[in-house]
């Protein structure tokens, strides 16, 4: 009996510890056998937590959980919606377009079920941020130079709605340059070079779909690979830049470990980045963290002075994925790069035929 | 519409207030994304607005955009073969849905803009069945237990 006894501080401390123990098998950070943090794996960063902080929120930082739930929720029942039937005896849509904007240019898309977003807000240190943007305070990027803000001006301004004219020739004479006249000035995530939305970035933020991303790490490289167009990002350790003259649409990247953080230098992009607006002097640092075996942090910040009046940065968490990277070959079936050239060259020949009054 | 298209290619001209109010709900309620591979304000025409119906005779699954083959029959029993243009295939393969998934004779009804090069092609802005069900599903609502546990 007394041993009995002897042995019941013995149990309890047995039970006490079961648990202790299984939290720190899941929290471990898995290690490479030379003793850095293993980064690898595949990471879906898709979330709703938008990059920068929607004017609503003001100084809100943060939403607290039942905010958090109800974006959740929102984003949940517009699927919902959105995967009701339609009007089985529906008519075409309306002659002239259907007044949507962006992409969608007047003419719409395609269903939600080719949509990926994500499903939830990011979660950071047990709390919602309200963006992704962290600094400035109030998580939006700063303002534009003078020059960045004529040269958008200048852009929107060239952008007409889709009216389904050669609009440029139309408002410009027969022999005006149009936005369509070689393949090379067409938008890089068109032509297949890049995915859009800075989605293999630097800095890399959620897009619309295909937001997977697969790390593989050696002590010499990192290599990300972007699901979306396929770009493989490739990450010397230990190294210097490449000379100025040297340009790539990823831009040069060399990282080393501050610790356990792994940081990761990137300049030297071409003059198109794949960061909206930014140019051939953009410069970015990101850092990778890893929280535990199922979760990466990542943190980034951005430097362009031809573009942004101040540096600005943000974080979010990178969970892990079960799911597989899919091969993208976006060349093989670009077909929509065909049609909008050769679209491009009959509304121009409808105008020089007089089928389209010019102005 | 500016040329000669199949009857069941109906054409906004049929328009009814009832119809306009149909396509403002469409507006409303597709998805429109605002960033994209590429503009579909680039490639297609929103002077052609078109109605297809008929059966699924092929299937592309590939990148950048699934595009989906259907034969269209007109009035006077003539077949054309349109191609219709989707989203990337991978976010379906990851929800399980293989290229195998569509079987070839199934029927859709799909509404969108003719390419503005005038080719059998369009925009598969909404891409239904005959009775109106969504051809798949997005990312949630799908009717699943977990989904309605967690409304």
């Amino acid at each position: 009996m007394i041993c009995r006894y002897r042995l019941l501080p013995a149990v309890a401390l047995l039970f006490l510890a079961v648990p202790v123990t299984i939290s720190a098998q899941t929290t471990a950070t898995p290690r490479t056998p030379s003793g850095h943090p293993d980064l690898s794996g595949t990471y879906d960063i898709a979330t709703l937590t938008p990059l920068q902080r929607p004017e609503r929120f003001g100084e809100q930082a943060f939403l607290t959980e039942e905010e958090a739930a109800a974006l959740e929720r929102e984003e949940f029942d517009r699927n919902l919606d959105r995967n009701q039937a339609s009007n089985p005896n529906r008519e075409a849509p309306p002659e002239g377009g259907d007044g949507s904007r962006g992409a969608a240019g007047n003419v719409g898309g395609y269903n939600s079920f080719w949509i990926d977003r994500g499903t939830s807000a990011v979660l950071v240190d047990g709390q919602y941020p309200t963006s992704i943007i962290v600094d400035p305070v109030n998580g939006r990027q700063p303002s534009l130079t003078a020059t960045a803000r004529a040269q958008a001006a200048e852009r929107a301004a060239s952008r007409p709605e889709n009216s389904g004219t050669a609009w440029w020739m139309i408002e410009n004479g027969l022999d005006a340059p149009g936005p369509y006249d070689d393949p090379e000035i067409r938008p890089l995530a068109e032509r297949c070079l890049l995915g859009f939305s800075s989605t293999g970035g630097p800095p890399m933020l959620p897009a619309l779909y295909n937001n997977l991303k697969r790390i593989v790490q050696t002590d010499d490289y990192i290599m990300i690979l972007i699901e979306m167009v396929h770009d493989a990002r490739i990450i010397r350790l230990n190294q210097e830049h490449a000379p100025s003259n040297i340009r790539g649409w990823l831009g040069d990247s060399v990282g080393h470990w501050d610790g356990d953080t792994l940081v990761i230098d990137t300049t030297n992009f071409n003059d198109t980045p794949a960061l909206r607006g930014a140019t051939r002097d953009l410069h970015v640092v990101e850092r990778f963290t890893r929280l535990d075996a199922d979760t990466l942090h990542y943190e980034f910040t951005v430097e362009d002075p031809n573009v942004w009046t101040a540096p600005w940065s943000g974080e979010y968490v990178w969970p892990v994925s079960n799911d597989r990277v899919y091969e993208y070959a976006c060349h093989e079936a670009n077909y929509s790069f065909q049609g909008i050239l050769g679209g491009a060259r009959i509304l121009e020949q409808d105008v020089r035929d007089g089928a389209v009054p010019q102005q | 519409m500016v040329n000669m298209m199949p009857t069941q290619i109906r054409s906004i001209s049929l328009t009814s207030l009832c119809a306009l109010s149909v396509g403002l709900l469409l507006v409303a309620t597709l998805n429109i994304p605002t960033h994209a591979h590429h503009a579909f304000g680039a490639e297609f025409d929103p002077n052609r607005p078109v109605l297809l119906t008929g059966p699924i005779v092929r299937v592309e699954w590939v990148n950048p955009h699934t595009w989906i083959h259907i034969e269209v029959t007109d009035d006077d029993g003539s077949k054309a073969i349109w191609m219709v243009e989707g989203g990337t295939p991978n976010t379906l393969l990851r929800r399980g849905l293989r290229r195998d998934y569509v079987q070839p004779g199934t029927v859709v009804v799909v509404d969108g803009y003719q390419s503005k090069d005038r080719t059998t092609r369009a925009n598969a802005r909404d891409l239904t069945f005959e009775d109106g069900r969504k051809f798949f599903m997005g990312s949630s609502g799908t009717g699943a237990p977990y989904d309605n546990e967690r409304r």
